[in-house]
C-alpha cells in the first residue's frame, strides 16, 4: 500500500496518514472505552485507515482527523440488528466530502498500470481469502463490467478497449476488493449478498453514465448500505465474526 | 511518548523548511510553441456552466480549414464567439515551466546585481457578427440544428442518426473528415452529441491568412466536463500535444479517466542549461512522458483568488489581469481592467496523446485541491571566493558536489547521457581551488538508479521512513495488546 504512495507520489506530506490513522484509532479508543468492547477491534480501525488514507484526499490533516473519526463513529452509533450499517471508511469519505468541501476522491489517482492493477489485486485477493466475502467484490465487479459493456461495446459501439480502459482503473478494483467486501456491512445470507452486489453494481452503472457522477461506486455504495439491514431481516444467517470458531473459544475458555 | 513528539516536531520542521524555500530570480520560460503538432485549449468551469476557448493551430490553406467537434449540447449563436488570438500566449507565458538563477553568497562578501524580465504587448482584436442562413436540412438522416456566421467561421450545428449518413454529408459538402473517424462518429452519435461544425467564410475573408484565425469560444451547460480527443486521433500520425488552461472557482481541474501526475519540479539544474533551456524542457516532458504514456501531466496550478497577492513566484510574466481572464471565459469574477474579486484556480496540463494510450476522451473533474504547483527549475552562480579567504576550500569542495548532482538531476530528468566532457568540466572547473597540484581530484560518487531493490526500500528512508516506523510501532502495540490463547486447556 505504501508502495503505492511513493511510487505515484500523491500528497505533499506524510502527515496525510497520521491525520487518517489519528482519528481512526482516537475514535475507536473513545467508543471502545464508553461501551467496554475488547480492543481487538482496533485492527478493523486500521483497515479503515488505510481504506481512508489510500482514497481519500485534502487540503488539510483536519479533514482527515474528521474523516477517520466520523467512520468509525458511525460504527458505533449508526447500529442495526447488533451490526454497523455503513461500511466506516465509506461513511467517512462521503461525509467529508457533503460536509466540508475540502475533501476530495482522484479516480484516475492509480494510473492504468498493468503491473500495479496486478499488485492490487493480488494483494486484495489475499486479504480476501482470510477474512472471507471475495464472492460480492467478484460479484459487483463482473456485474459493473457486464453492464458497461452492453452500454459500451454493444450499443455505443465503443472499442473494446475503450470499455478495458474503464475497468482497469485502481480506485475501481481498490472499492471492489478492500470495500465492498467489508463483512459486517454486507447481508449476512449468501443469496442475498449476490442480490445486494449485483444492486450496487447498477446503482453505479446508473450514477456514473446517466448522471456523470464521478466516484460512482462509493456513492452507490453508500445508498445501498441500509439494504443489508432489510434483507439481514428477511434473509436470515448466520452473522459475520472478525474471530473464527477456535478463536472465539480460546477467548470464551480464557475468560 | 516524549520521543514521538519530538520525531513529529523533526517532521513538521522538515516539512516547514521545504515549503518556505520558495523564490529566486526569474531568468526564462519554456513556451508552448517549441513542440509540434500541438493544441491548446483553454476550458473554465463554474456551476455546470462550462466554457471551451479553442485554439486554431492550422497550419495550410485557409480554404481547407475544416473542424468537427462533438458538443453536448446545442448551441446557440449567442453561446459561440471569436476571441482575441493573443490570449493563448499570454496564459501559456504565465504559466509555463520557469528557469530562475541563485547567486550564491560568498564567504569574503563582494556585491551583485539583480536581473529583471519584461512583459508581453497586447493585442486588440474585434469580433464581426454575420448571419447566414442555410437551407441545408435532412439528408442521409444529418439535421442542420443551427448555422450562423462568427467572426470569419460559418458554422453548422448538425445532429446525425447514424455515422455513415453523418460522414457521406461531411464529405459531400466539403469537409475532409478522415476514413478513421468513422469508428468514433457512431459512439458520438449513439451519446446524442451534437456536432460543431467549421469552415471558414471564404467570400468574405479572401486574403486572410491560417495564423490570422481568431480562436473560437463554446459556453454550455451539461453534467459532462470532458474535451473530446478521440476525433482528432483518426487522422494523425504519431502522438499529439495538447495544452489545457483550466480555470475554476473551487480548485485544481485533473483528470477522472487518466491519472493526473505533476512533473519533476523545484530541481537545482546545471548554469548552463540557461541558454537552453527550451532544449532542457522539451526533453524533460519527452523523458517524463516516455516512463508513463497514459498520464496527463500538471505544469502549473496556482490559486488566482481576488485577494490573493502572491499570483506567481517568481513571474514570468505579470499575472493575468481581470480583462484576459474574462476573455478567456472566466466569466464569475467581478472587476476592472486589472483587478477583480472572487475565487479563482488555474490549472495547467500537458496532455501528450496517441490513439494506443488514450482509448477514451479526457473526462475531467474540478476538485478542492488548491496546493499551487509549478514548473522551476533552480541555477546557482557561484561566488568568486579569493583563494586567500579561509573558507574557500570547503566552499568549492561544496560547490563541485551540489554540481555533480546538478548534472545527476538533469540526467534524471531529461535521460540524457552524463558522461559528457562539458559535464565533466562543469563539475570540476574550481578543482584548482580544491587541490592546487592536482586540477581534476577524484570522481565524486555516482547517484546512479537504484534498481529494483532500491525502489522497494527507498520508502524506508528518510522522512516516510520515520512515519513507517511510527506506524509499525503502533501495529506492534497493537498485536501485542491482543490476548494470548493459553498454552494448555
Amino acid at each position: 500500500m505504501f508502495l503505492g504512495h511513493f511510487l505515484l507520489d500523491w500528497y505533499p506530506s506524510p502527515f496525510h496518514y497520521v491525520a487518517a490513522f489519528f482519528g481512526c484509532l482516537l475514535s475507536q479508543s473513545i467508543g471502545n472505552v464508553l461501551t467496554g468492547r475488547k480492543w481487538h477491534d482496533l485492527k478493523s480501525a486500521l483497515i479503515t485507515a488505510l481504506g481512508l488514507s489510500l482514497l481519500c484526499h485534502s487540503n488539510s490533516p483536519i479533514t482527515m482527523v474528521l474523516a477517520g473519526s466520523l467512520a468509525i463513529a458511525s460504527k458505533f452509533l449508526l447500529r442495526f440488528n447488533q451490526k454497523h450499517i455503513y461500511n466506516p471508511a465509506n461513511f467517512g469519505i462521503i461525509l467529508v466530502v457533503l460536509m466540508t468541501g475540502d475533501a476530495w476522491i482522484s479516480p484516475g489517482q492509480w494510473g492504468q498500470e498493468g503491473l500495479l492493477v496486478l499488485l492490487f489485486s493480488a494483494a486484495g485477493l489475499m486479504i480476501l481469502f482470510n477474512v472471507g466475502r471475495l464472492d460480492v467484490g467478484l460479484t459487483f465487479l463482473f456485474s459493473f463490467a457486464a453492464l458497461l459493456f452492453l452500454k459500451e461495446v454493444l450499443y455505443k459501439s465503443w472499442s473494446v478497449d475503450h470499455w478495458l480502459h474503464s475497468l482497469s482503473s485502481g480506485s475501481l478494483l481498490l472499492f471492489s476488493f478492500f470495500m465492498i467486501t467489508d463483512p459486517i456491512s454486507t447481508p449476512n445470507a449468501p443469496k442475498a449478498r449476490y442480490f445486494w452486489a449485483i444492486w450496487v453494481a447498477i446503482l453505479t452503472f446508473i450514477l456514473g453514465s446517466w448522471w456523470k457522477v464521478h466516484d460512482a461506486p462509493l456513492w452507490a455504495l453508500f445508498f445501498s448500505a441500509p439494504l443489508t439491514a432489510f434483507l439481514d431481516r428477511y434473509l436470515k444467517h448466520q452473522k459475520f465474526s472478525w474471530f473464527t470458531d477456535t478463536d472465539s473459544n480460546r477467548l470464551l475458555t480464557n475468560t | 511518548m516524549y520521543r514521538l513528539l519530538v520525531l513529529f516536531f523533526a517532521l513538521w520542521a522538515g516539512w516547514i523548511s521545504h515549503a518556505l524555500a520558495f523564490c529566486g530570480f526569474y531568468v526564462a520560460k519554456a513556451d508552448a510553441s517549441l513542440f509540434n503538432n500541438k493544441s491548446e485549449v483553454i476550458i473554465a468551469r463554474h456551476n455546470g456552466q462550462t466554457v471551451v476557448t479553442m485554439s486554431s493551430d492550422f497550419q495550410g490553406d485557409v480554404k481547407d480549414f475544416a473542424l468537427v467537434i462533438p458538443v453536448p449540447t446545442l448551441l446557440k449563436r449567442s453561446q459561440v464567439r471569436v476571441v482575441e488570438p493573443g490570449l493563448f500566449a499570454k496564459l501559456d507565458a504565465y504559466s509555463g515551466p520557469r528557469i530562475v538563477e541563485y547567486y550564491d553568497s560568498n564567504p569574503c562578501p563582494v556585491v551583485y546585481q539583480d536581473k529583471l524580465m519584461e512583459a508581453r504587448d497586447m493585442v486588440d482584436e474585434e469580433v464581426t457578427e454575420l448571419e447566414d442562413d442555410f437551407s441545408n436540412a435532412d439528408t442521409f438522416g444529418v439535421s442542420v440544428l443551427e448555422s450562423y456566421s462568427v467572426g470569419e467561421y460559418d458554422i453548422l450545428i448538425l445532429s446525425a442518426e447514424e455515422s455513415d449518413g453523418l460522414k457521406t454529408w461531411l464529405d459531400k459538402n466539403g469537409y475532409k473528415i478522415p476514413s478513421k473517424a468513422s469508428e468514433v462518429l457512431e459512439p458520438y452519435i449513439k451519446s446524442e452529441m451534437k456536432f460543431f461544425v467549421v469552415k471558414v467564410n471564404l467570400e468574405r475573408n479572401s486574403g486572410l491568412t491560417a495564423q490570422q484565425l481568431k480562436p473560437l469560444q463554446i459556453s454550455f451547460r451539461s453534467s459532462k466536463f470532458g474535451l473530446p480527443i478521440r476525433l482528432g486521433m483518426a487522422n494523425s500520425n504519431g502522438p499529439q500535444d495538447m495544452i489545457v488552461y483550466g480555470f475554476s472557482s473551487e480548485g485544481r481541474i485533473e483528470t477522472t479517466n487518466y491519472m493526473t501526475k505533476e512533473l519533476p519540479s523545484n530541481q537545482d539544474i546545471p548554469l548552463f542549461m540557461q541558454q537552453d533551456f527550451g532544449n532542457f524542457y522539451t526533453s524533460t516532458f519527452s523523458h517524463q512522458w516516455g516512463k508513463q504514456k497514459n498520464a496527463v501531466f500538471m505544469e502549473y496550478g496556482w490559486n488566482l483568488d481576488g485577494n490573493n497577492s502572491v499570483k506567481c513566484d517568481p513571474c514570468p510574466t505579470p499575472p493575468v489581469p481581470y480583462a484576459d481572464l474574462r476573455e478567456a471565459g472566466v466569466f464569475w469574477l467581478s472587476g476592472n481592467n486589472w483587478s477583480y474579486n472572487g475565487k479563482l484556480f488555474m490549472t495547467r496540463l500537458h496532455v501528450r496523446y496517441d490513439r494506443d494510450h488514450f482509448p477514451q476522451d479526457l473526462q475531467f473533474k474540478v476538485t478542492p485541491n488548491r496546493r499551487n504547483f509549478q514548473l522551476r527549475y533552480v541555477t546557482h552562480h557561484p561566488a568568486a571566493v579569493d583563494a586567500d579567504c579561509s573558507q574557500a576550500v570547503a566552499y568549492y569542495k561544496g560547490l563541485r558536489k551540489r554540481r555533480t548532482q546538478e548534472v545527476n538531476n538533469l540526467a534524471k530528468l531529461t535521460g540524457w547521457e552524463k558522461g559528457n566532457k562539458e559535464y565533466f568540466s562543469y563539475i570540476h572547473a574550481f578543482d584548482h581551488m580544491i587541490e592546487k597540484d592536482q586540477p581534476f581530484g577524484p570522481l565524486p560518487e555516482k547517484d546512479e538508479d537504484k534498481g529494483l531493490i532500491g525502489w522497494f526500500l527507498s520508502p524506508f528512508s528518510g522522512l516516510p521512513g520515520m512515519f513507517l516506523l511510527i506506524f509499525g510501532i503502533l501495529l506492534w502495540l497493537i498485536i501485542k495488546r491482543r490476548p494470548q490463547p493459553a498454552l494448555t486447556s
